[in-house]
């Protein structure tokens, strides 16, 4: 591996720390997963520094990776040992102490995400906090542009019946 | 939801092709009823964004920025999948509070998951996240390994040096701390001539002593036994022969 390479990925890591975080977040609904999950991103993003592709979009070379480690690796094996993360749907409100510094409508909003089924609040987060176009979006979760137009409107629906 | 709505969130999006908005656009002036759907939908958009703001404002960052150390590589995992909860300082501190010999702890659990699982599928599902570029790259000069081992040997109540703990055509590269089950869990990191992970873990458990065993699982060979107090466990991608003429070595060798 080459050190250039490695400094290029370091570099990049760092300003996408927050937002890694914050997809791993809203895949496994587990703080504590969330940030092993980045850890695990950022170990894999440096050991493979050479497959990045100079010129590319390194935060989403960065989310590939962390949505691989995600579906191959964590969660596959919390189903074959019939585990799973806790389905609650306020896993993303971080704490009551939080939760009272918190706007209250983003905690209302937090808790219906996390009541929406992964593959719904992946694709809302990646749409709409990180800029995927839609047509990004079915590449990044190798699904028909459709299912992204389905599942927005899914959350979307969701989220209008807080009103 | 409809197949409405998904039209309207494209709409609302910016993603229909001209065709399709200018006909949705005509729908809308014409239905009272659908123009209220999209506007209930296009009010949700702002919440959604300042919700996922938030979230990122709770990202621990510090934590998460001790994985990018300048100085050393990653090397050693937080991990808490799987039932497996896996905790540790800073890499860096670590590595400079045994430097300084200071018997620091990292304070970490090696937890169990809902009493399912042994030590040994909790190291092993650990040890897959090894690679042979883990710890390859770290070559620590003769004073910091001896003050790493003497401070894990500290925690676990061995006497750990560079001599007693050389095994043949395997580079020892560094110890350091974990527990499990609330026992302190020393890991001493060794790399084969390819660069392959061979892991010793020693856990202060006060077991009763118990002969050398050996199994595969997967693609890791383990061979463990408990001396002392002690439970040793060798893990690593080596034939199981391998790793029991290992685990014999370093039992002679304590």
């Amino acid at each position: 591996m080459s050190e250039a390479s490695r400094r290029e990925v370091r570099a990049g890591l760092e300003p996408s720390l927050a937002r890694l975080w914050r997809y791993a977040l809203v895949l496994s609904k587990a703080r504590d997963a969330a940030d092993d999950l980045v850890q695990a991103t950022c170990l894999r993003a440096i050991e493979r520094a050479d497959q990045f592709a100079a010129g590319t979009r390194i935060d989403r070379w960065l989310f590939a990776i962390l949505r691989s480690i995600w579906l191959n690796e964590i969660r596959s094996q919390r189903i074959r040992e019939g585990g799973g993360f806790v389905d609650a749907e306020d896993a993303l409100i971080s704490d009551g102490a939080r939760e009272m510094e918190t706007n209250i409508t983003a905690s209302t909003v937090l808790r219906a995400i996390g009541g929406l089924p992964e593959a719904q609040r992946e694709t809302i987060l990646l749409v709409y906090a990180e800029g995927y176009s839609y047509a990004e979006a079915a590449v990044a979760l190798r699904v028909p542009t459709g299912t992204i137009m389905s599942r927005l409107a899914a959350g979307r629906a969701a989220l209008a019946k807080l009103k | 939801m409809s197949d409405d709505d998904a039209e309207l969130v494209a709409l609302i999006d910016n993603e229909l092709d001209e065709d399709r908005r200018t006909a949705l656009l005509a729908c809308l002036a014409a239905d009272n009823g659908l123009r209220q759907r999209y506007e209930e939908l296009r009010q949700t958009g702002a919440p959604l964004a300042a919700s996922f703001d938030v979230l990122l404002e709770q990202a621990p960052l510090a934590r998460l920025r001790t994985a990018l150390s300048d100085n050393e590589p990653i090397r050693r995992l937080p991990m808490r999948f799987a039932g497996i909860a896996l905790r540790e300082l800073a890499v860096g501190l670590v590595i400079g509070a045994f430097a300084a010999g200071a018997a620091i702890w990292a304070a970490s659990t090696f937890g169990l998951f809902d009493g399912r699982e042994d030590w040994h599928t909790a190291i092993a599902e650990y040890t897959h996240f090894y690679t042979n570029e883990t710890f390859s790259p770290l070559k620590p000069d003769a004073v910091q390994q001896a003050a790493e081992l003497k401070a894990v040997g500290a925690m676990v109540g061995a006497n750990l040096t560079p001599e007693n703990v050389a095994l043949p055509d395997l580079r020892f590269t560094s110890a350091f701390m974990l527990s499990y089950g609330g026992s302190p869990m020393g890991v001493l990191a060794y790399v084969d001539p390819s660069g392959a992970p061979v892991l010793l873990c020693i856990l202060a458990n006060g077991a009763p002593d118990t002969p050398t065993r050996s199994e595969r699982r997967g693609d890791l060979s383990l061979a463990w036994w408990s001396r002392n107090g002690r439970s040793h466990l060798v893990i690593g991608h080596v034939p199981e022969e391998r790793a029991v003429a290992l685990a014999q070595m370093i039992e002679k060798q304590g």
